[in-house]
């Protein structure tokens, strides 16, 4: 059969599966890494998923599942995407009971929208990645994205207490439930978090919600040197006060902390003011949730070390920046490269130390802000607009920047131009055992039809 | 068991750290379970290097091997068959390292639970996850069950608490997930691994997270004269915006049981008591507390007493966590029960308990994890009586397929283990037991590691995870094998 003939028969099967109007042939809007997808089907049901996958894995076609679209450029290159399997139509809240403190919502809902139901309630997931208004829940869960309230909070594999797949070889199945402590079975929900994809295709996801704080305000601390701002940080992490966030924010990245602009021209570093300026401040942002008493007390125990204090809309605003870091330097720089690091406490001052190095030594100008507790950073090198990067200058960063991490770190390339993705390792070396991992997938996936190229296993 | 594997044990972890004798096997044919069967052999590995001979020797010679914390597992997770050979921790109960700046400690399996609080309590931190057998049971048990505790309301079960585990395979291979690091690029091991129960592989070190201890901690006792009034008033605190670091409920006849053992100062005439802990800083902790006062009171509290010192505190979380020895007292066995249910349903299922209680004449008292719905009923039973042991198995049974009619869960923190497996079909479908099997046997193919726990024998599964004798616990009359 040709390939066309080949294409032509995916389709039909596919059509037949989940109604002509839901297939459609793949086109650049649905691009990963530039490679467009053979055929685009959006499934209404876990039921379609698994007969999707099931046609799939006997036909050894590739797969990726696709929520928003936010994130479908992180990751590697892949070889091809024979079927892009969008979540859209799964959707909607499928429970939610204020009273039991959980709820499950379907994988491709707009994460934004339970989170606007539960406020409703006083309640919210402390979950406060980019993009919530188009990224879906499942997309969130499988790629782990975090935002700053991982500092108490931990990440989504963190509160995510059941979530319901679709393995490669099209089996609908489940792990956890719909209460807030369960040991029953293996905690699939930490395999799948992220996982991108590659062990199954969330469906729905089951989540503990917490009472939402009433009242927070955010405390900005700005210092003349990183080992200045570090040290108070670790000031405190020793101190008897509990910050819901605890965020550290090089001198380059407030650049990035504000509405998008228009790119000037995006291929190039171009700051609002080229002229180089003096280098800023460092900063430790706290955000404290609590009454007026517990917010005086904050304001008591940080002293003159604050700068700036933030309510209300100013202060959601500023957070929503931070959230919005690496995709407010992507849309000013198409050509910047961003890391998101993981790191012992005390490796983030040596992370930031690594990063002013490897972009200095690869003509990179840097900016970086990140979770100051949990070791939780996001890195953005972004091209001199005089020196245009090679590929290898992007590789060369990266592993020069990784190697100077302190032991047990480790930092995966999440964005960088696709011409560069092919000459190195986006994922790096992990504390993991990669042959584990791979076990696990091979198990899982025997054929490797699920996002196949694009994560580490 | 066959002496030349005896001979070999004998050779690789030394003389004394093997043990054959039958009057010796016999302390280690039980865990805090029911169930009872007796190991072919206990062997007591001093390093990860020992752990990794022993597994390659087990594997080689296809013979099971399970491991062993301190045997304080409720749901037979440490009960070893006659032909297998028990892998007890005891000998590894080192703290490796304590590093405060990173807010981490590395302890062998064998450290007790407590103990690695009490070595970082002098640095202002602890060890968050804490099970009422804290002062017996391992951290390596506690990784393999995910253990909770009543702290963990607020702070998280032992997943949370993890970062980094040191792991041998089946086949013998060492390999390390994770570190100090919150999490790591890649596939999540370290979470994937905790709550596996031993079926994947033997831990060996364990990276944990040390947290903070809080500036101010006060502790309330909410009296009520109707269980219902306490259960609403859980949801009632959640509802005024206040996660408590704790919320646990007494029944009225655990209340009277622990009086008599440790008295605390419980009203021995109340129907309910909620036992509320708040941490944090001094003015939230103080805040709080009127505030959590005020909504019990709104929920038909008969009164809300609070410790007055840090003694009173310590007293009131002694009755509660010495609840288990308390029954000891009174009943000669007690079966506990480790069901969760959506919080909205503790009423409900407490007056489903109260039927069944009457049902079959057994007492069954109520202490529990209200802030969670994680329910501890403990049926009460004297084990020389067939007809108790029939009637405690049978009422088990009911309270079980109650709590997942409700939408609830078989276990919230003691594990599946051999004595709740046949409830699994009931809450997972053939394909969620198949992909777990699945991803089981990508570590431990033969299932030599802990065989017969967590996934039930399925008729579909069975050529999968066979090559094995056939399962021969031995069976205690009345109870489920």
């Amino acid at each position: 059969m040709s390939t066309v003939a080949a294409a032509e028969s995916v389709h039909r099967e596919l059509a037949s599966i989940v109604g002509e109007q839901n297939v459609e042939q793949g086109n650049e809007q649905f691009a990963i890494n530039g490679v467009v997808p053979g055929s685009v089907v959006t499934p209404a049901s876990a039921e379609e998923v698994a007969a999707v996958l099931a046609l799939a894995n006997s036909k050894e076609l590739v797969v990726a599942p696709a929520g928003g679209l936010t994130k479908q450029n992180i990751g590697g290159v892949p070889e091809r995407v024979d079927i892009l399997l969008r979540t859209t139509k799964l959707s909607g809240i499928e429970h939610y009971d204020p009273g039991d403190l959980t709820i499950s919502i379907h994988a491709g809902t707009p994460f934004a929208q339970p989170l606007a139901q539960m406020a409703e309630h006083n309640q919210w997931l402390p979950y406060d990645a980019p993009n919530l208004r188009t990224a879906t829940v499942g997309g969130c869960l499988a790629t782990g994205s975090a935002g700053p309230l991982k500092h108490t909070a931990g990440g989504l594999r963190d509160f995510c207490i059941g979530v319901h797949f679709v393995t490669a070889e099209g089996r609908i199945a489940k792990g956890g439930g719909m209460v807030v402590k369960n040991v029953a079975g293996y905690d699939l929900m930490k395999l799948l978090a992220g996982s991108y994809g590659t062990i199954g295709v969330i469906t729905r996801a089951n989540f503990k919600v917490s009472p939402r704080p009433r009242q927070t305000r955010t405390f900005s601390c700005e210092f003349s040197s990183l080992d200045e701002a570090l040290a108070f940080r670790t000031k405190i992490l020793q101190s008897p006060l509990t910050p819901i966030c605890l965020e550290v924010i090089s001198p380059g990245a407030p650049e990035y902390l504000s509405d998008p602009q228009p790119p000037k021209d995006p291929d190039h570093y171009a700051p609002s003011q080229p002229v180089a300026k003096a280098a800023g401040p460092w900063q430790i942002v706290l955000r404290a949730a609590g009454s007026d008493n517990v917010l005086a007390r904050y304001s008591k125990e940080l002293g003159s070390a604050v700068t700036r204090a933030l309510d209300g809309a100013a202060e959601a605003q500023f957070w929503a920046w931070v959230s919005d870091f690496e995709y407010s330097v992507l849309r000013r720089h198409r050509n910047a490269m961003v890391m998101y690091t993981h790191l012992p406490i005390q490796g983030v001052g040596p992370a930031f130390k690594a990063i002013e190095k490897a972009a200095s030594d690869y003509s990179f100008i840097p900016a970086a802000l990140g979770r100051a507790a949990t070791g939780n950073l996001v890195v953005a090198f972004m091209p001199l607009s005089v020196d245009p990067p090679s590929a290898m200058q992007y590789a060369n960063c990266a592993s020069a920047f990784r190697g100077m991490l302190p032991a047990g770190s480790s930092a995966e390339v999440a964005h960088c131009p696709k011409e560069a993705k092919l000459h190195f390792d986006l994922w790096g070396t992990t504390p993991h055992d990669i042959a584990m991992m791979r076990a696990l997938k091979k198990a899982i996936d025997p054929k490797n039809i699920l996002n196949r190229g694009r994560f580490i296993v | 068991m066959d002496s030349s594997i005896i001979r070999q044990l004998r050779k690789i972890v030394g003389n004394e750290s093997v043990l054959d004798r039958p009057e010796e096997l016999m302390l280690y044919e039980y865990d805090g379970g029911v169930d009872k069967s007796r190991p072919g052999a206990v062997v007591f590995p001093a390093n990860a290097q020992h752990v990794s001979q022993i597994m390659r020797l087990a594997s080689q010679n296809k013979i099971p091997v399970v491991p062993r914390g301190a045997g304080t597992g409720l749901s037979g997770g440490a009960i070893a068959r006659k032909e297998a050979i028990m892998l007890a921790m005891a000998r590894m109960n080192k703290i490796l390292e304590i590093d405060i700046p990173n807010q981490r400690a590395v302890v062998q399996p064998g450290v007790v639970n407590l103990e690695v609080s009490n070595a970082t309590a002098k640095y202002g931190y602890y060890y968050a996850p804490d099970p009422s057998s804290q002062k017996a049971c391992t951290i390596g048990g506690n990784v393999s069950e995910n253990s909770g505790g009543p702290h963990t309301l607020a702070l998280g079960v032992t997943v949370n608490h993890v970062t980094g585990l040191e792991v041998v395979l089946p086949d013998g291979r060492i390999v390390e997930f994770g570190g100090k690091a919150q999490d790591s690029t890649g596939l999540d091991m370290t979470g994937f691994f905790v709550g596996s129960e031993g079926t994947m592989g033997v831990v060996t070190a364990i990276t944990v997270k040390l947290t903070k201890l809080p500036e101010h901690v006060t502790t309330l006792l909410g009296i009520y004269n109707s269980v219902e009034d306490a259960a609403n008033t859980v949801v009632a605190i959640t509802q005024s915006g206040i996660t408590p670091a704790a919320l646990e409920m007494l029944d009225s006849w655990m209340l009277r049981c622990v009086e008599e053992n440790v008295h605390a100062g419980y009203p021995v005439d109340a129907a309910a008591v909620l036992l509320i802990e708040l941490e944090g800083i001094r003015e939230a902790v103080e805040e709080q507390a009127e505030a959590v006062a005020a909504v019990c009171m709104q929920q038909k509290a008969r009164e809300v007493r609070r410790a007055r010192d840090e003694k009173q505190r310590q007293l009131l979380w002694l009755g509660r966590k010495t609840a288990f020895g308390a029954v000891g007292r009174v009943s000669p066995s007690y079966y506990t029960q480790d069901g969760v249910i959506p919080r909205t349903k503790v009423p409900a299922t407490l007056a489903e308990i109260q039927r069944i209680s009457e049902k079959y004449g057994l007492i069954i008292g109520n202490v529990f994890h209200a802030g969670d719905g994680n329910l501890h009923p403990l049926i009460l039973f004297d084990p020389r009586d067939p007809k108790q042991m029939k009637a405690s198995h049978d009422a088990s049974t009911e309270i079980m397929e109650y709590c997942i009619k409700v939408g609830g869960s078989i276990t919230g923190e003691h594990g599946v283990g051999s004595e709740k497996k046949h409830f699994m079909p009931a809450l997972f479908s053939e394909d969620d037991l198949q992909v777990m099997i699945t991803l089981r046997n990508a570590y431990n193919p033969d299932s030599i590691l802990n065989p017969q726990k967590v996934i039930p024998d399925l008729r579909f599964c069975r050529e999968i995870t066979g090559g094995l004798p056939k399962a021969k616990v031995e069976p205690v009359e009345g109870l489920p094998v």
